[in-house]
């Protein structure tokens, strides 16, 4: 087992017992780390390199660790000047028994090559954030989470809160916030911008989504952090791009994987689809065959087809600068959209679905961010989106999940691992048909509890494009048999 | 500053372009007059974020098409996030909306059934919260103000209005300044005349790490960051392009970038001479520099008045003496020299000072000193905080001065 919390890596001198001839100081500057020797010493170890530009010794500060290790086997004597984190008390007030697996994750992570680096690879659902708990629980030392949206800066915030936050305050970096604190939540472009301020005050970092961190931009984020620890959780660790071929350096290897095939059924809660398909109004129908046929005209008269958000892209650009048609064609465009979207008797199914299950715990997931709030307004229900301040969006999942509140409707900032674990309803009013975000959005509802079945129900609009997108979300999953679809 | 996808440049040979506009055109001025005339209006009437964004989306399609077949949209925009900086927002209502809207989802969470627009049978539960939620906060319509605190309900509280050729000016240099975003590094050619001490000032304050060498009509600047040793990086390059308006207000120089540009590599080259390119600072805080100048020029006077100099001469500063490990320069404005022994040493005049200021100022003499040079500052006692602090911060290193600083007092603190 690896000694943890024994001040491997704690900022301490450490002088050499015996006859030193020389003491290196290592210090950090603004994402690196610089190592003074006396006049007339050997220069210090790799990866230190000469700075002639401030005659300094120099290297990127994730170098931490190995410099550490490197100065200890060989014996040199050294003065840590570099790292200011600090040992903390870590003990979440949150009672969680660890599901085994969680466990193996955990050990996995501790007893790696190098120890406590790693990633974990989990499916969506399984509590990848509880094995982050623990480990900082476990470490003991000031740990900086990095994320990929707002919406999980507000939920690691609240996660934070809810386990250390009686003992240590949580602290954010971005979305407006700059509070910075020994336990601190930032998102990958804040840390772009911020880590070289703060890289020397962190010993463990979490890179939550770790896919996201090879990237060309990101990929810097951990050359400015001394952390000599570092945990990356992630459903998908696979780039398109082959960029996870540099997670072992950023973060270290893979060191446990399992698949959502692995957990079906024992740890996740069986649930059912129903698609229930929504009809135009007479009026509607016929507002939306005239938007469509000038839209589709304008298309085929350009030869285009769109199927990707750059086609759309360039249907904006030939239309907005088409000097015959292109205004009525963007307009119709608009049109088409909007009663695609807002379809009269999908807001009077919402309606009868949220009666339905006034005593449930209801979640409404829709596109667009102004529909939230106009739905928000309509049932007098909270609503969740990424203008949601983290305070605030905090307060309502925890009054969703002790009951206080029935139904919450939310956009598209529940994504991504987001959990609430309370939900047993699900409404999916719009959506993009990406199979990634479907998987996820079901993740969310599929909470293991005691006795719960969950039911996700996907209002589709007839007869208009988004029924091409449900289909395109739901068949890849059809060979799966996690769900039955209705 | 602009948004990446705000940005156009040119490529010609390798060599980038960035878009400008030239004031002068018809179709530019109409458009900036009529965008600086929807904020200020929107300012004079409080009006909504949402709208003006409505608003200002009009305009795009209207003016864009105009101004450039195929890019006039982005222009447009571009135009309105420079105003957008000159803008500020406030709450449009004294009500707490959060607190509202709080109460009303408990409200309604409370019912026995979901609080519907009614019917004869259930009532018209919805209508009932919001009254009572009314009757409490005394707001008539609580709906209609429950996301009041959301951006886009937020009203143009004031908005600085710039002239058509100011905004134009701001974006030519804006257009240039996103080209660096992609930049590694910056290569800063100062001529002879240049304020080299300003330009030290925005290269501390940007945290950028500079190497110097003397060129031949005066120095050469290499701007990064402390991780570009490993290996160029752009994540300087937000940094770097803010140098530029700081550069602006100085000449004359020339300046160098190797550009990463939609994936290619490319080469900026700029100078004080580029046409169009007009700072939007104002300089660092403080008093003018004729001011400073008045007071050199007067030492000036004075020394070659004075009788006896003791032997020393006053000739023209050294240039730049570069402290790297500070990040910054002392750029001194003259420097006296023993005819005797060839003793040396710089005068540096400050015209202002703060007690921060001055211990910096004080760092940067003794890290001089380290490297062999001798540097006297020169602070007037009036222009700062008690004379008292300035003892204390200074040890015998700063020449204090009424309004003129004579020759005696330099003399003395020569032989210190």
């Amino acid at each position: 087992m690896v000694c943890v919390g024994r001040g491997q890596f704690s900022g301490e001198d450490h002088p050499f017992l015996g006859y030193a001839p020389y003491v290196i100081e290592l210090s950090y500057d603004s994402g690196t780390l610089l190592a003074k020797v006396p006049h007339g010493s050997p220069p210090p170890p790799e990866p230190f390199v000469w700075d002639a530009r401030t005659a300094q010794w120099r290297a990127p500060a994730g170098a931490y660790r190995d410099v550490i290790l490197g100065l200890k086997a060989s014996e040199i004597p050294y003065t840590d000047r570099a790292a200011s984190f600090e040992k903390l008390r870590l003990e979440s007030r949150v009672a969680m028994e660890p599901r085994p697996y969680q466990r193996e994750a955990l050990g996995a992570w501790r007893r790696g090559t190098p120890e406590l680096r790693g990633v974990v690879v989990l499916p969506t659902g399984a509590g990848k954030t509880a094995v982050a708990v623990s480990a900082m629980e476990k470490l003991g030392r000031s740990t900086l989470v990095v994320v990929p949206t707002l919406a999980l800066l507000k939920q690691w915030y609240s996660i934070l809160q809810d386990s250390f936050g009686h003992a240590v305050s949580v602290g954010l970096l971005g979305g407006g916030y700059h509070e910075v604190t020994p336990l601190t939540v930032t998102t990958y472009d804040s840390a772009y911008i911020h880590a070289e301020r703060y890289g020397d005050r962190f010993g463990l970092v979490v890179y939550d989504e770790v896919h996201h961190l090879p990237a060309e931009k990101y990929a810097v984020v951990p050359k400015m952090l001394l952390a000599p620890y570092a945990l990356g959780l992630t459903a998908t660790p696979e780039r398109p791009d082959g960029g996870h071929g540099l997670l072992p350096e950023l973060v270290g290897p893979v060191v446990y994987r399992l698949s959502p095939e692995d957990l079906a059924g024992t740890y996740l809660a069986p649930f059912e689809t129903v698609r229930i398909p929504i009809q135009l109004t007479a009026q509607e129908r016929v507002d939306y065959s005239v938007a469509d046929a000038v839209y589709k005209d304008f298309l085929q008269k350009h030869r285009i087809s769109v199927r990707s958000p750059e086609d759309w892209q360039r249907f904006i650009m030939v239309a907005s600068t088409s000097h015959s048609g292109g205004r009525e064609a963007l307009l119709a465009a608009r049109r088409r959209q909007e009663l695609r979207a807002n379809a009269e008797r999908k807001g009077a199914t919402l309606e009868r679905l949220l009666k339905e299950h006034w005593s449930d715990r209801t979640i409404v997931f829709t596109k667009s961010v102004e529909e939230v709030y106009a739905l928000s307004e309509r049932f007098l229900i909270p609503g969740i989106t990424y203008e949601t301040p983290a305070r605030e969006r905090k307060e309502i999942l925890d009054r969703f999940r002790i009951g206080r509140y029935r139904a919450i409707v939310a956009s598209d900032v529940l994504n991504e691992g987001v959990d609430v674990p309370e939900a047993n309803v699900a409404v999916i009013l719009a959506g993009s048909a990406s199979r990634r975000e479907y998987v996820q959005r079901l993740g969310r509802v599929l909470r293991p509890r005691e006795g719960k079945k969950a039911t996700l129900y996907e209002l589709v609009t007839e007869d208009t494009g988004e029924e091409a997108v449900s289909r395109r979300r739901t068949e890849p999953y059809a060979a799966n048999n996690v769900g039955s679809a209705t | 500053m602009l948004r990446g996808e705000h940005v156009m440049a040119r490529l010609q040979r390798g060599r980038l372009v960035p878009h400008k506009l030239q004031p002068g055109d018809r179709h530019v001025r109409e458009a900036s007059e009529r965008l600086i005339g929807l904020y200020a209006e929107h300012a004079s009437a409080r009006g909504t974020r949402a709208r003006l964004e409505e608003e200002a989306n009009l305009l795009e399609e209207e003016l864009g098409p105009r101004l450039d077949v195929r890019r006039g949209f982005k222009i447009v925009r571009a135009l309105a996030k420079l105003l957008e900086e000159r803008a500020r927002w406030a709450p449009p209502t004294e009500v707490d909306p959060y607190t509202m809207r709080t109460r009303v989802f408990e409200l309604a969470a409370a019912l026995p059934e979901l609080p519907a627009e009614g019917s004869l049978l259930e009532g018209n539960t919805r209508e009932d919260v919001l009254l009572q939620v009314g009757r409490e906060t005394g707001v008539e319509d609580p709906s209609s103000l429950m996301y009041a605190d959301r951006q886009g309900a937020q009203v143009l509280s004031e908005f600085e209005v710039p002239t058509p050729e100011e905004l134009v000016g701001r974006y030519n240099v804006a257009q240039v300044q996103g080209v660096l975003y992609g930049a590694r590094g910056l290569t800063v050619d100062l001529g002879p005349g240049s304020d080299a001490r300003l330009v030290f000032h925005y290269v501390k304050l940007l945290g950028l790490i500079y190497a110097v060498e003397p060129t031949r009509k005066g120095h050469r600047l290499r701007l990064d960051g402390p991780l570009s040793l490993f290996g160029g990086t752009r994540k300087y390059g937000l940094r770097l392009a803010k140098l530029i308006p700081g550069l602006l207000l100085t000449e004359p120089w020339e300046l160098h970038a190797d550009v990463q540009w939609k994936g290619r590599e490319a080469s900026l080259e700029l100078s004080s001479e580029t046409p169009g390119l007009r700072s939007h600072y104002s300089g660092p805080a403080g008093p003018s520099p004729e001011g400073e100048g008045d007071v050199r020029g007067a030492f000036e006077k004075a020394w070659a008045r004075a009788k006896d100099t003791g032997g020393w001469e006053l000739g023209e500063g050294p240039g730049i003496l570069a402290l790297p490990p500070l990040k910054t320069a002392l750029v001194p404005d003259f420097t006296l020299r023993e005819a005797g022994t060839g003793r040396e040493a710089h005068l540096e005049i400050l015209g202002f000072w703060s007690e921060k200021h001055l211990i910096e100022r004080v760092a940067l003499v003794r890290e001089a000193a380290k490297r062999g040079h001798k540097v006297l500052v020169a602070v007037p006692e009036s222009l700062g905080s008690s004379p008292e602090a300035l003892r204390d911060a200074t040890e015998g290193e700063v020449v204090p001065f009424k309004s003129r600083l004579d020759v005696k007092s330099v003399l003395a603190a020569l032989e210190t």
